[in-house]
């Protein structure tokens, strides 16, 4: 233990001397963290300005507006009635206001026949959110208004008698659909940005020790070091489990740091201190089981400094650190699933939205010890294969 | 100052009073055997020069001596423990210093002593202790802290000694530790060594220069294509060819074409082009005397161009000339 203990030490302070090394896995992250979450501070409270010209003045277009001021849509957009779509287009250029809706003129008139004009949409190219807000919540309306349109009309084809359609037109009216969306399990908080970037841009950073530790290892073998070591009555599991043990500890402090500073100074939240440090500690194991896949495969200093670039770049790529694997196409959130840290970026997403407990880091810690298992086992393979003469 | 660990007493398979027994080593790297059947003892106090040209197993020995190297077959025997099956203990006794400076350069002077000497789990005060009376040692106690890489290269080289001998070693293993260093340093590394078998220390010293095994060591081992050709101490040694003398020639030309010639000579036991730029003639004849003139004439005849002749005392160069026909080269 003495002698893993020496090692591990000896790692430590060499990787703690190299400047390089403390600007990649503690600050850059950190930095990074701190940009992002400048960029997207706005971005988890949402609202809209929405200009609102009523050409048509009935009760339809009323309606509309009713339903834009209704408490349910309170918090998310204001309205500002123009008297005018040039006006409104006027508005939007001053970024004034950030979309608008206008409803034409006979709006109310189509319900009952003739020629339905369209409510139209104006947006603006620094709003394109609003106006899909806008957009959503007009169609809605119309959808809604043609429903009633459709009852009415059946109700008039089956018999009933025109002086009924006030009351049959305001009975439809007053009908909804019934529908509620719930996200199964999760208790509804927002995911913030610096929630899911913080452990994105650490895992990140921290994947460069594949590289440093790799790198480390051959330069030792290049400098004899390492045969000094072996020469000395330490074992070869001695002298694997020191340098594991730097490498996972060098690890693990990068990703704590990154993520206890964004907790306190950028204000991520996460529903589940412990699920954090377990996700941080799988991923620091993982670290250690790719370094020494790219120790097996590489055969010198230089190739372990291409690999562990590539197996880095990839591994972020496919895991999602630079985009919301949400917001991905199905096969890239179906190829995160092969990286660590796209596992690990589910888990931290999970408890970034309020997710306690194994819910929320179970499946992540199984899919992380997967990953590190896979790369464990093609290490053994590999260096097995190399011995055989 | 003693610079080594308590004497170990006799175990079964070691010889007495022997620190190091190998046996019949034999190592190959795909067809090639690199060590072929080599067997060696070292006792107690006792500095053992393996003396060859680069690639002629030394480093593969040395290797399988300090158990880098696990051997084809044959054993090693540290002190009677053996390498194969009590590595730890074996390895414990054996101070290592490679050829290469195998030092950490972002440590200082101390942390690296300090590294080395903790894998051989001294205690904390003992390995203080020792640390500060290596570095006295080998004269770098007021560099201490100082980092290895702002370190002068004789420096570091006797820091990479230090760090074999931090744990206090009954067998110190040197490899050519004097290769590329400036002569100062050389001087300062050959006078330690001494002192190190002077003190009781067994030292196994390899080198390809053969005044340094003249003067350092007590025996010479003379190993050529894997092979231990002779063995003995350098007097032994030289004795074998006491009844011969080396010619040295300076020359010009195609030397290449006279050594072919040379070797057809009644007379010449063997030649062989050496030298810094390669215009040395080295040949063991017996009774120089007379063999001179047709020296001479085969010259003339080669058109090479004779800068100086002379004839030397026979010494480890003219030992291994006559065993292996070719000159020591650098």
């Amino acid at each position: 233990m003495t002698a893993v203990l020496a090692i591990a030490l000896k790692d430590l302070r060499q990787r703690l001397r190299d400047r390089s090394a403390w600007v990649i896995v503690f600050l850059a992250p950190l930095l990074i963290t701190g940009l992002m979450s400048l960029a997207f501070s706005g971005s988890a409270t949402f609202h809209a300005k929405l200009a609102v010209v009523d050409l048509d003045h009935g009760a339809a277009a009323a309606g509309l507006l009713d339903t834009l001021r209704s408490p349910q849509l309170a918090g998310t957009v204001t309205v500002h009635p123009y008297p005018d779509g040039a006006a409104a287009a006027e508005a939007l250029r001053h970024g004034t206001q950030q979309a608008a809706i206008v409803v034409p003129a006979g709006f109310t008139a189509a319900l009952t026949g003739g020629a339905p004009e369209p409510v139209t949409v104006l947006d603006s190219v620094d709003y394109p959110l609003q106006a899909r807000v806008a957009d959503a919540v007009s169609g809605s309306y119309v959808a809604q208004v043609n429903a009633d349109r459709l009852s009415v009309a059946t109700a008039l084809a089956a018999g009933s008698v025109p002086q009924d359609l006030p009351r049959l037109a305001a009975k439809a009216s007053a009908l909804q659909l019934p529908e509620q969306v719930r996200a199964d399990g999760l208790p509804g908080t927002a995911l913030k940005a610096v929630s899911y970037f913080a452990p994105s841009m650490g895992m990140f950073f921290v994947l460069f020790t594949v590289g440093f530790a790799a790198r480390g290892y051959f330069a030792e073998q290049r400098q004899g070091t390492l045969d000094r070591i072996a020469a000395a009555p330490v074992g070869r599991g001695a002298l694997l489990l020191g340098k594991s043990l730097s490498t996972f500890a060098y690890s693990l402090a990068g990703l704590a740091t990154t993520l206890v500073a964004a907790r306190f100074v950028f204000g991520a939240d996460y529903a589940d201190p412990l699920g954090v440090a377990a996700l941080c500690v799988a991923m620091a194991v993982a670290v250690v089981c790719l370094t020494a896949l790219v120790i097996a495969v590489a055969r010198t200093e230089r190739q372990a400094e291409q690999l562990s670039s590539v197996v880095v770049f990839v591994l972020v790529l496919l895991g999602g650190n630079f985009v919301f694997a949400s917001a991905g196409p199905p096969i890239l959130r179906r190829l995160a699933l092969f990286t660590p840290n796209g596992w690990a970026l589910r888990g931290f997403t999970d408890l970034g939205t309020g997710v306690h407990g194994l819910t929320a880091v179970g499946p992540p810690l199984l899919g992380i010890a997967a990953c590190s298992g896979a790369a464990a086992a093609a290490t053994v393979l590999l260096v097995r294969r190399r011995r055989t003469p | 100052m003693s610079s080594t660990g308590t004497a170990p007493t006799t175990k079964p398979g070691q010889r007495a009073g022997s620190v190091l027994d190998c046996s019949d080593l034999v190592r190959r790297f795909g067809s090639r055997t690199a060590v072929d059947g080599i067997g060696l003892t070292i006792r107690l106090g006792e500095t053992y020069g393996l003396l060859g040209p680069n690639g002629a197993g030394k480093t593969t020995t040395i290797r399988m001596v300090c158990g880098l190297l696990e051997p084809g077959s044959g054993t090693v025997r540290v002190a009677g423990r053996t390498m194969h099956s009590a590595a730890g203990a074996a390895k414990r006794l054996i101070g290592y210093v490679p050829q290469e400076i195998a030092l950490y350069p972002d440590l200082t002077a101390r942390e690296n002593l300090r590294f080395f000497g903790r894998l051989y789990r001294l205690p904390r005060r003992r390995l203080d202790r020792r640390v500060d009376e290596v570095l006295d040692l080998i004269d770098l106690a007021a560099r201490a802290d100082d980092r290895v890489d702002s370190l002068s290269g004789g420096m570091r080289r006797r820091l990479n000694i230090g760090a074999g001998l931090v744990h206090s070693p009954t067998l110190l293993v040197l490899d050519e530790p004097t290769v590329g260093v400036d002569p100062q340093s050389r001087h300062a590394i050959m006078t330690s060594v001494r002192r190190f078998g002077n003190e009781g220390m067994a030292v196994l010293y390899t080198t390809h220069y053969m005044e340094e095994a003249e003067r350092l060591c007590d025996r010479v081992g003379i190993i050529d294509h894997g092979r231990l050709i002779a063995e003995g101490t350098p007097r032994e040694l030289v004795a074998l060819v006491a009844e011969k003398d080396r010619v040295e020639l300076v020359a010009a030309g195609d030397l290449g074409r006279f050594v072919e010639q040379c070797r057809n000579l009644p007379g010449v036991e063997g030649a062989d082009v050496g030298g810094e730029a390669g215009g040395t003639v080295h040949a063991v004849v017996r009774d120089a005397r007379s063999l001179l003139p047709r020296l001479l004439d085969l010259t003339r005849t080669c058109g090479v161009q004779v800068r100086s002749v002379q004839v030397v005392e026979p010494d480890l160069e003219t030992v291994f000339l006559h065993l292996t026909g070719t000159a020591l080269r650098e």
